[in-house]
């Protein structure tokens, strides 16, 4: 399936593109940006801003360049003299009305229109005659404020609501210079995908409450990472500042989530802020639980894990690859069952995307998990908990009968936590292990899609990634062993042991990951 | 080469020191008559007097102020532009949502032993609320007294610098 490829002149650069490519999107491919409000790449282009204008030779008069196709031997100006007297024209007229509050607005630093003016906008304006239109903020749902005089009426949102997520509450009100985005009457903006409006605005006139004057853009350190609420596995951003997670915001992946991610994905971040994490190794020494160190509670871990009878793992849907992979090697040893929590609730698919939902298994790990032995049947892992030699909780949370019965198990409960719990002084050992926050690693979503997260902030206290804690027991003591030092040597150790990571390493997954290959069964 | 020593001569009778004496006093008492320079500080400060002499310049940048509305609130919005300008790293802010959902700093520090006095926070601040002030009596009894608050800052009682004008850079 080829298709016919036109070549085309951009800012004096050549680019050969398949035929019916947009202006807009063969400049990208110049690495030309054309400045542009109402056009976006997952959203039906109304070229309503004219912001794209742009020349081409031999065209009358200027085209825009977001529903343009481009023709052969086309040659495209885009900061011709015209083209930029249109733009600063257009910027003009937007700021006729659009308030000065960038210190107090939340979009300020990654705003479009502030970008945008900067570069080619007028320095003063010449419309003096009038105050500006003022119309008071309006409330549109759950986590989304409207500030109604910063809009520039780009209709991003009217469309994502209308052709993405197929829920038409949004429309444009009134007309000529009165126009602002109404909401149908009675109805809320509280769509399961409608945090996204937020992220399309490319002013800041639809801002999210939960975010509202937390941070500046400028502020924020930005972590590639993998939205932990479900299966589903969207690329996202974590965003930090001082070493706490401010937001989560959506990272283009077209294979997976495309620009989008969803609202409860979106919120479920404050877990990785938590402060009640357990901080240092602690070893039981008769009644009392001691803080030691890692050396120490690495033996003990290796004798413990050094006998052999019956084993059970407790994992979190959470854990990564890295680390369910070598905790599970850890006990060979063992007769093992092992098993994952997968949380479960309503899903909730966003109409115009196919293939992209809030899936009903809230646990972004299952099908790693599944794929390196672990089993969902997590009932009859707590019974199997209760007469075995050994078990393993790995970071797993746990309802408050849960904890009554692991209270109660017979052979020695060894937890690998990040939160202090109740049932931690029954256990013979307590180590703190990172929250995906704060290690590297990799999630296998539902599609066997294998993605990488990074780490976005700083380990709790003497906290280490389980997959180093399970690596340096296989390693065994001493100054020779050789241990994954980095978690893409401990998924490459993974691959070792398991077939189906073989041959892959955190290189070859990239930013936007690889589908694995299918193997026969999940068994080693 | 050897170095020369010019060695002077022991007197060899015994000299008077009445002369000496008289001349030292002729000068004191003539100091007496003459106008004085000396300034009592403090009991006297300098404050701008007839001849311009032994006052700040306006473009004096000493510790910080924050101004406030007529309702006795800061004018400060929060909106982070002095944090990031300082090349001191010396404020820390936190800002946050009144009732009527304006923003305002949660916190607002100024750790006055940090800050090298650029002035570069009263020149970016777009509400002109945060200034350095006319002022140089910094004394407390703790280390910790340094870092002012918000409250600290609002209260600060003194005049606050006019930087320089771009316009006008000698202040003419």
């Amino acid at each position: 399936m080829t298709q016919e490829l036109v070549t085309v002149t951009i800012e004096g650069a050549q680019v050969q593109v398949p035929k019916g490519t947009t202006i807009i999107e063969a400049a990208k491919q110049a690495g030309i940006l054309v400045p542009h409000y109402c056009y976006h790449p997952s959203l039906p282009a109304p070229a309503v801003c004219r912001m794209c204008l742009v020349e081409v030779e031999k065209a009358p008069k200027l085209l825009p360049a977001c529903v343009t196709a481009v023709a052969e031997g086309q040659v495209v100006h885009v900061s011709s003299e015209r083209a930029k007297k249109a733009r600063t024209g257009v910027l003009e007229f937007l700021l006729i009305n659009h308030p000065l509050d960038c210190p107090i607005c939340d979009q300020s630093g990654e705003c479009e229109l502030q970008d945008y003016t900067f570069q080619e906008g007028r320095a003063a304006t010449r419309y003096r005659d009038y105050p500006k239109r003022y119309n008071p903020v309006e409330d549109f749902g759950p986590d989304i404020l409207y500030v109604t005089n910063r809009c520039i009426l780009c209709t991003r949102c009217v469309r994502f609501m209308d052709d993405v997520a197929k829920s038409a509450v949004l429309n444009v009100s009134e007309r000529g210079d009165r126009a602002f985005i109404g909401i149908a009457e009675e109805q809320l903006l509280d769509h399961p995908w409608s945090g996204n409006v937020v992220d399309l605005c490319p002013v800041g006139s639809l801002i999210s409450k939960d975010f509202l004057h937390k941070a500046r853009a400028w502020e924020l350190d930005k972590t590639a990472s993998i939205c932990t609420g479900c299966s589903q596995g969207c690329n996202i951003t974590i965003e930090t500042r001082d070493d706490a997670v401010v937001r989560l915001k959506p990272r283009p992946n077209m294979d997976v989530n495309r620009h989008f991610m969803c609202d409860t994905g979106r919120l479920d971040y404050r877990w990785m802020n938590r402060g009640d994490r357990i901080e240092a190794p602690l070893l039981r020494q008769g009644t009392k639980a001691v803080a030691t160190d890692w050396d120490t509670a690495l033996d003990r871990l290796g004798q413990l894990t050094g006998g052999s009878g019956r084993a059970v793992i407790l994992a979190s849907g959470r854990a990564s690859v890295e680390s369910l992979g070598l905790v599970r090697a850890m006990l060979d040893g063992f007769d093992v069952t092992a098993a994952v929590r997968v949380p479960t609730g309503p899903e909730a698919p966003l109409a115009g995307i196919p293939n992209l939902a809030l899936r009903s298994e809230r646990a972004p790990n299952v099908h790693g998990a599944e794929r390196l032995g672990y089993t969902r049947d997590w009932a009859g892992a707590l019974n199997a908990a209760g007469t075995a030699d050994l078990v393993v909780v790995l970071d797993a949370s746990l309802d408050a009968e849960e904890e009554q019965r692991l209270q109660e198990v017979k052979g020695a409960l060894v937890v690998l936590g990040t939160v202090v719990a109740d049932f931690h002084h029954r256990a013979e050992l307590v180590l703190p292990v990172t929250t995906m926050a704060e290690e590297n690693g990799v999630y296998v979503n539902r599609d066997g899609r294998a993605q990488r997260y990074m780490q976005a902030r700083n380990q709790a206290g003497m906290a280490r990634p389980s997959w180093w804690i399970a690596g340096e027991v296989l390693a065994g003591p001493g100054p020779d062993a050789d241990a994954p030092a980095t978690a893409a040597q401990a998924f490459e150790d993974v691959g070792r042991r398991y077939p189906a990571f073989a041959d892959l390493s955190h290189q070859s997954l990239g930013w936007v990951g690889q589908t694995l290959r299918e193997t026969a069964g999940t068994a080693r | 080469m050897a170095i020369g020593v010019k060695v002077l001569k022991r007197p060899e009778r015994q000299v008077s020191y009445v002369r000496a004496t008289l001349k030292g006093l002729a000068l004191t008492f003539k100091h007496m008559f003459e106008t004085k320079v000396t300034m009592q500080y403090p009991e006297e400060k300098s404050t701008r007097d007839a001849r311009g002499a032994w006052s700040l310049s306006p473009r004096w940048r000493g510790t910080h102020r924050m101004l406030t509305d007529e309702q006795g609130r800061s004018k400060c919005v929060a909106c982070g532009l002095c944090p990031q300008i300082c090349p001191a790293n010396c404020i820390k802010l936190v800002p946050g949502e009144d009732e009527q959902g304006n923003r305002y700093p949660l916190i607002y520090e100024i750790d006055e032993f940090r800050c090298v006095f650029c002035g570069y926070c009263q020149e970016v601040c777009p509400e002109e609320a945060i200034h350095v002030g006319q002022h140089y009596e910094n004394s407390e009894y703790s280390r910790s007294r340094f870092v002012y608050d918000l409250e600290r800052l609002q209260s600060q009682p003194h005049a606050v610098s006019t930087l320089w004008d771009p316009t006008d850079p000698r202040g003419e």
